[in-house]
């Protein structure tokens, strides 16, 4: 009779509190967990702690208490936090955060800047990004020059650089019309299925139930947690 | 895209700022280096005065205003002649005359006949003057030629006609364009009987010109010797005043271009925030930001220095012919003008990026982000 294994964690964050001057607490003993490959839909009213949870996993922010874990790397220990939100983690924003003064390609490349790829094979990742996110035609258009759901794919496209383990994503549909939702959560799908750690900030429970779990949030805490119909057709598939 | 294409292209998307900065920074470098080769020809043209005559080295008056308005009199001429191992001293006037419109500073030098094979000057048309002649001169053969006159013509110069006896050659442009004369009649003509502007000593064979020069300068204190150009300014205050200017607006254009830089990168750090803070937050290093914002500005620099340096060449031109400094000014780019240019320009910038470079170093990726 075999050992049990160990349940191996993208995401694990322990009693983690946030509390910003003022005093606000954004979040307050905060617990979650979340496998490789899963993805997980964070869900709450304004000012729950949502976004804040996804700037702690993106080491932009840190905690006043407690413990986040990604990839097995407690952030806390880690002296290069630049080299973690290059290598680890892939953000994407509501309004896309796009340079302006470049085209898609060079936008895509941005996150690449610092690791050992030289220029011509930054170009060709890129290239290789926006291939899978069906916008090789748009690599020379200026964010401008693209729709809202065009630049949406590029910023995920950006995010996906560096093959991170876990990407992060704060309201992406939030500025989306449904065609381009749809496509969107298509493509985090096809992301998921291929091993990618999706936690996604969402307001919209349409777009929520395309995760496999939706945790809900209120003041700082979680106050329901629950499998969805796509979890369960990946685990039933997978059984 | 490399590093470097990131950069151009930012300065590019604000076309209308970087021209702007990269101007502010021309004019900057173009008043430092347009006041430096100025000075530095200015250097030059005096300097070339003490290098007509074939001496191991040239007396002034000490602290002169300008090496033409130093006043040796004969009792010091006399004495210095006397000073163990001078072989020789000829004392020269140097005078300036306006000639015409091409020749606004026209040298005259007033030198015994006697001397002129001492001082180095060839007579290679027709004979010197007498040491008396009142009316007599001889042109240098540059002088000569430019102004259409040779042996037996009349040249109209102090406020009367002089017959050309002679045309020499010096081997010194500076000396070539200009006229000899009997040296009492130019002490005559400015009333300054008995006073010469320089004199040129040549040492006695085997003796040290520097030491016999150093003993001149311990004997007679009111008079300094000059071996090289770069001494000139024991006798010339003007040139030392001069150079004092050029490095004090050197150190204004610094100060001031780093103002107005410093000012227009803080404004644009301020617009491109959240820029900075989406770079830190898809993992670019705080020296990675900061080289990027230094990188646009020593690209900016560089621009500046160039656009200076070719703005400086065209008010030099246009100094150099304007009619009341034709003759006197010929500015002299020098390679220590280009390294000025490009110090001036690149102090400036960098000076004037330290504050927006802290301030984008310590720039939180989460506050950058929310920046509104």
């Amino acid at each position: 009779m075999s050992e049990p294994t160990e349940r191996r964690l993208a995401v694990e964050v322990k009693g983690v509190t946030r509390i910003y001057p003022g005093p606000v607490t954004a979040l307050a003993d905060f617990d979650l967990s979340v496998d490789y490959g899963e993805m997980v839909a964070i869900t709450g009213p304004s000012g729950c702690g949502k976004s804040t949870l996804l700037h702690l996993l993106a080491a932009i922010d840190t905690p006043t208490a407690g413990s986040v874990i990604v990839a097995g790397r407690d952030l806390a220990q880690i002296d290069d936090l630049s080299e973690y939100r290059r290598q680890e983690v892939g953000l994407v924003f509501q309004f896309h955060n796009l340079l302006p003064q470049l085209p898609a390609l060079s936008n895509v490349e941005l996150p690449m800047f610092g690791t050992h790829r030289s220029s011509r094979q930054r170009k060709v990742r890129a290239r290789e990004l926006l291939a899978d996110v069906d916008l090789s035609d748009c690599e020379d258009r200026l964010p401008t020059e693209l729709s809202g759901g065009e630049r949406q794919r590029v910023a995920i496209a950006r995010a996906l650089a560096n093959k991170p383990k876990v990407l992060l994503a704060d309201e992406p549909t939030g500025s989306l019309d449904s065609a381009s939702t749809t496509r969107f959560l298509e493509l985090l799908g096809r992301l998921s299925g291929g091993g990618t750690t999706i936690v996604m900030v969402t307001h919209d429970s349409e777009v929520a139930a395309h995760a496999h779990r939706i945790v809900e949030m209120r003041d700082g805490t979680v106050v329901a947690e629950r499998l969805t119909g796509a979890a369960t057709a990946v685990r039933g598939g997978g059984s | 895209m490399t590093f470097f294409d990131l950069v151009v292209r930012n300065l590019w998307s604000k076309k209308t700022r970087s021209i702007g900065l990269a101007f502010a920074v021309a004019i900057a470098v173009m008043a430092v280096v347009t006041l430096d080769v100025t000075s530095s020809g200015l250097e030059q043209s005096a300097a070339a005065i003490i290098s007509v005559g074939k001496a191991n080295f040239t007396v002034v008056q000490k602290g002169a205003a300008d090496t033409l308005a130093s006043t040796i009199d004969v009792n010091e001429l006399a004495r210095l002649r006397r000073t163990p191992g001078v072989a020789s001293a000829v004392g020269v006037l140097v005078e300036t005359q306006h000639i015409n419109a091409d020749n606004p500073v026209f040298i005259e030098i007033g030198i015994s006949p006697s001397d002129l094979t001492t001082f180095g000057v060839k007579v290679v048309a027709g004979h010197p003057y007498s040491a008396t002649a009142a009316h007599e001169v001889m042109l240098g053969w540059t002088a000569a030629a430019n102004l259409g006159l040779t042996v037996g013509d009349r040249f109209n110069a102090n406020g009367t006609w002089n017959t050309v006896t002679g045309i020499y050659s010096t081997g010194n442009a500076f000396g070539d364009a200009g006229s000899m004369f009997p040296l009492p009649a130019i002490q005559g003509y400015n009333r300054v009987a008995g006073i010469v502007t320089l004199v040129f000593v040549k040492v006695t064979k085997g003796a040290a010109p520097a030491a016999v020069a150093a003993r001149v300068d311990y004997d007679q204190p009111e008079l300094t010797t000059i071996r090289t150009a770069a001494q000139f300014g024991r006798a010339d205050r003007d040139l030392v005043y001069l150079q004092a200017a050029v490095n004090g607006s050197t150190v204004l254009a610094i100060l001031i271009g780093a103002v107005i830089i410093g000012n227009t990168m803080l404004l644009s750090l301020f617009e491109r925030t959240r820029e900075f803070g989406l770079l830190r937050a898809v993992g670019w290093t705080r020296r990675r930001t900061v080289g990027l914002l230094l990188g646009e500005s020593v690209l900016l620099a560089l621009i500046g220095a160039a656009l200076g340096v070719a703005l400086s060449f065209v008010i030099a031109l246009v100094l150099e012919n304007l009619p009341a400094l034709r003759g006197v000014l010929h500015p002299d780019f020098t390679q220590g003008a280009f390294w000025r240019a490009l110090f001036t320009a690149l102090v400036m910038t960098l000076v004037g990026a330290v504050y927006p470079t802290t301030r984008a170093a310590l720039l939180s990726p989460l506050r950058a982000l929310s920046y509104e």
